[in-house]
């Protein structure tokens, strides 16, 4: 894996503490208090439509942090994303719907959705790999939409289910600055347990059975049960942002959870770079941020009527153009490219290639 | 007796598609999860041929299925030539994005509306009436093109030059290399070939239910009928078509009509369960990806 | 003496930037001769072969010095089907055939420089006349074919690219004595009626030094001894090293902690 140079000399460690802390430098403890106060700063100084826009990037992130653990650590392909958020999503419209449930009860009833439904996305995983599994998980993902549109029909919620805000401990959630800071929060919580899991045992399992499933079985490590663990937590926290996605639109439907949803938390985790958390987060940013930036685009050309009115169609076109850049010029993601500025300043006036390319 | 027709005509469609996946993954270990945007795209090229063509259906037909064939070479040798040696999931993810760039081109350049090619070239699509059922003309065709591809693609691959080519590449890139065979025309071949039968369904479909941009959804219904009979067998898309087919047009029929969009996918969970290799596919294609 | 038919000159084979696995080998070629490649695992032969069949870039290695020249034309670092065009042709040592293609099919797959339909049968034709077991098993699918036959199948499968050079990888790695005995016998028989040179990499210097005409030894990625045939076996370290002749008396175990004589290989 490609590995930024290190940045910092003279930190000696002298006790374990140090070294499991997950800030080590005093650059990083400078730059994380640097962000921490822009991002809490941000929903004072910019518009509604910004802060709606941040909203759908935290949201999109814990999506692209579960994939990429799923993926991009533990390697087992999924395509079945979208049935995932689905699954949340319409475990809370159901409970909302038809007990009234309210939202401390319907979080944990969407993760417990996600779990069952990791075990089932994940049996097949103990069979197959590669191509074969990928298989499988989109042939589960259209049966979970066939189920939520079943429901939808058969209880007459044809053009979705509408879902009234959430109210913790007498507070209502539906102020945009209040979602800002609860997605926010999902969000670093999120990172953290994405974090700690792959320092842990867990981690490196899941890192050993992605590079050789028989060395690492041989090793002692239960490939069965790590498997399956990736997939149940994956899948939960998937389904958690399913739930908070339900919330925060105030509407649930099955026509929002298609293949192309799917599609676009690979295409995050695949544009962010494999294999790295900050990946994730900077792949969700991209794709959730690249409509609205080909939207202005548009609108800055001269002939924007014709365009305009297929403004879907030129997402979908120019979606396809950029994953395919991506996947045929810089296959290390974003983050390849950023790794690749930092060594760039860090070693000027010397040039550098890297000895070997990562991937190969 | 209609049920059976209907399978038939249902099966047909699944083959004609799948017999196109089949080619490209025998051959190059790569799945085309943009075929059914390739196909759609194949009719779509019917529809511009049609107003250049006016009057002359034939010539009209026999041009967009030449471009659509061109279009395949295109595709591989701009695109898909680039990601050979790459892992197979890069490979198969640049097809989901070629084939959603395909979705966004097509709306823009031709609308999002329904089209109805037939009434473009002038080409009627009445009822033929066998025993007590119906089926149109340009089903009947389709049932027909397709028995003649598959017949065409078994006699190529088991006795033309190029065919044994194919499958010798398929088998052993390297060894083929070595024997002096250029894998990049194999595989441009393969393409070529594959776009050419997806186009054929497309604008058969087309031509006898009119064509609209969900066209490529019936491709991926498709592919779990190539992957029932084995991805890499030509017969058993043939069978795992029929498969699918039938688990379909009975479902439907006998259980609940909102099952169509899902059985096939039903189906190819069972296989995936019982027999992941297929019918009739080798079984160290698992090991190979 | 005409120019050789390939030239390799002080090459330098590198893998992944960093492991140098064969360095400043010089190696000749004559047309009509058959050359052998001797050494234990590990040498650098197979890099050697590939380095001249084009096949390097799968593992990522490169010829980063020196020239290979093919009938007067450097062919270093080309695509191999682009040398396979030249007429040299490689059996390779590992999956040699096409395990679910018949026999017939194995034959028919290999790209014949120029030949029209009527020389192709005819080369087909003199292929069976060569390996008379090949004809009786026409229909065999390769994957059923015995070690010895299918060696035999790779070779002949190489012979219908009509090469000018034939390049042979392991010719009796897991094959029984007598079977090795008949494959030497027919190659030089094509090679006298063909009229080919083959370069044959062998780990067991016995058979190589059977039929070779010349022969290099190669350790380390370098090549360390080379002559004809009567030099090398009656050299003295190729025959207490490579031959297991130590040189007279015979000595228990006891005595030979490890090599009592280093090799001196200039001498």
């Amino acid at each position: 894996m490609f590995r930024p140079m290190p940045r910092a000399s003279g930190y000696f460690h002298t006790g374990y503490a140090q070294d499991l802390a997950l800030l080590q430098t005093r650059a990083e403890r400078i730059s994380l208090v640097i962000f921490t106060v822009v991002l809490v700063a941000l929903p004072f100084i910019v518009s509604p439509f910004l802060l709606d826009l941040a909203c759908q990037v935290f949201l999109a992130s814990i999506g692209a942090l579960s994939l990429m653990l799923l993926t991009g650590y533990a390697g087992q392909i999924s395509l079945g994303h979208a049935g995932l958020i689905a699954a949340g999503a319409f475990t809370t419209g159901i409970l909302a719907r038809e007990i009234h449930a309210p939202f401390w009860l319907t979080l944990p009833a969407s993760a417990l959705t996600g779990i069952v439904l990791g075990l089932i996305f994940g049996l097949p995983s103990l069979r197959l790999r590669g191509l074969y599994l990928a298989v499988s998980t989109l042939a589960l993902h259209f049966i979970v939409i066939y189920l939520g549109g079943e429901y939808e029909t058969k209880r007459g919620f044809s053009t979705g289910i509408i879902i009234d805000p959430p109210t913790v401990g007498g507070f209502r959630l539906s102020d945009g600055r209040a979602w800002y800071f609860v997605l926010l929060g999902f969000a670093v919580a999120s990172l953290l347990i994405c974090i700690n899991l792959l320092r842990s045992r867990s981690g490196r399992a899941w890192r050993a059975l992605n590079a050789r499933e028989t060395v690492a079985e041989a090793l002692g490590i239960s490939v069965v049960g790590y498997k399956l663990l990736a997939f149940v937590i994956s899948s939960s926290m998937t389904s958690v942002a399913g739930c908070l996605f339900a919330y925060y639109r105030g509407f649930v439907s099955i026509e929002a959870f298609d293949l192309f949803l799917s599609i676009q938390y690979v295409a995050m985790i695949i544009i962010g770079g494999m294999g790295s958390l900050l990946g994730a987060l900077l792949g969700a940013a991209f794709v959730t941020v690249f409509p609205y930036v080909i939207e202005s685009l548009i609108k800055q050309l001269p002939n924007v009527q014709k365009l305009a009115g297929d403004i879907f169609a030129v997402n979908y076109a120019s979606f396809g153009v950029v994953m395919i850049l991506f996947l045929v010029l810089e296959p290390l993601g974003l983050v390849g490219i950023w790794h690749r500025l930092q060594n760039y300043f860090l070693l000027w006036p010397f040039k550098q290639r890297p000895l070997a390319s990562a991937r190969k | 007796m209609q049920l059976f027709v209907n399978i038939i005509v249902l099966a047909s469609i699944y083959a004609l598609i799948a017999c196109g996946y089949v080619m490209i993954y025998r051959v190059s270990r790569v799945l085309n999860l943009a075929h059914g945007e390739l196909m759609m795209l194949g009719a779509y090229l019917l529809l511009a041929t049609a107003s250049l063509f006016s009057g002359h259906a034939a010539m009209a037909l026999g041009a967009a299925v030449a471009l659509s064939l061109v279009v395949g070479l295109l595709v591989y040798v701009f695109l898909m030539r680039k990601m050979t040696g790459e892992m197979v999931l890069a490979a198969i993810l640049t097809t989901v994005a070629l084939g959603i760039l395909i979705r966004g081109l097509v709306v823009l350049l031709w609308s999002a509306q329904q089209q109805y090619p037939a009434q473009a070239l002038g080409v009627p699509n009445p009822s033929l009436v066998i025993g007590n059922a119906r089926i149109s003309l340009w089903s009947a065709v389709l049932v027909l093109t397709n028995a003649a591809v598959y017949g065409g693609l078994f006699v190529f691959l088991r006795f033309g030059r190029w065919g044994i080519r194919m499958r010798a590449a398929g088998q052993n890139p390297l060894l083929a290399a070595q024997r002096g065979i250029k894998l990049h025309s194999v595989y441009a071949l393969a393409w070529s070939l594959s776009t050419l039968t997806g186009a054929l369904a497309g604008i058969l479909m087309a031509l006898d239910s009119g064509l609209t941009t969900s066209l490529p959804v019936i491709g991926l219904k498709a592919f779990p009928a190539a992957l029932v009979g084995g991805l890499d067998s030509l017969a058993g898309a043939l069978v795992g078509a029929l498969i699918v087919a039938a688990a379909e047009v009975l479902l439907i029929y006998y259980v609940d009509p909102l099952l169509s969009d899902v059985v096939p996918f039903l189906v190819l969970i069972a296989m995936l369960i019982v027999r992941p290799w297929g019918l009739f596919g080798t079984r160290e294609e698992l090991d190979r990806v | 003496m005409s120019e050789p038919l390939l030239q390799v000159d002080k090459i330098e084979v590198v893998y992944k930037r960093v492991i140098t696995a064969v360095q400043g080998v010089t190696l000749t070629v004559a047309k009509r001769r058959i050359v052998a490649l001797l050494g234990t695992n590990g040498a650098g032969k197979t890099t050697m072969l590939r380095a001249i069949s084009g096949f390097l870039g799968i593992d990522d290695a490169r010829v980063t010095e020196g020239t290979i020249s093919f009938e007067g034309s450097r062919i270093e670092n080309l695509p191999p089907h682009d040398i396979t065009g030249r007429g040299v042709a490689l059996v390779p040592e590992r999956e040699k055939v096409f395990p679910n293609l018949t026999v017939a099919e194995n034959l028919s797959v290999s790209v014949a420089r120029a030949a029209t339909g009527a020389e192709r049968r005819h080369d087909e034709d003199r292929i069976y006349y060569f390996f008379p077991r090949l004809a009786e098993l026409r229909q065999r699918v390769g994957g059923l074919l015995s070690g010895g036959e299918r060696q035999m199948m790779a070779i002949a499968a190489a012979l219908m690219c009509r090469p000018t050079l034939l390049l042979i990888d392991e010719l009796s790695l897991g094959l029984a004595p007598v079977v090795v005995e008949d494959l030497t016998r027919r190659l030089m028989t094509v090679r006298d009626e063909m009229g080919i040179a083959i370069l044959l990499v062998e780990q067991s210097a016995a058979v190589a030094l059977e039929i070779a005409d010349y022969a290099y030894v190669m350790e380390n990625g370098r090549v360390v001894l080379d002559g004809d045939r009567e030099r090398l076996k009656s050299h003295q370290d190729v025959q207490e090293f490579y031959l297991g002749q130590a040189g007279g008396e015979r000595r228990s175990y006891r005595d030979v902690k490890q090599y009592r004589r280093s090799r001196r290989w200039y001498g």
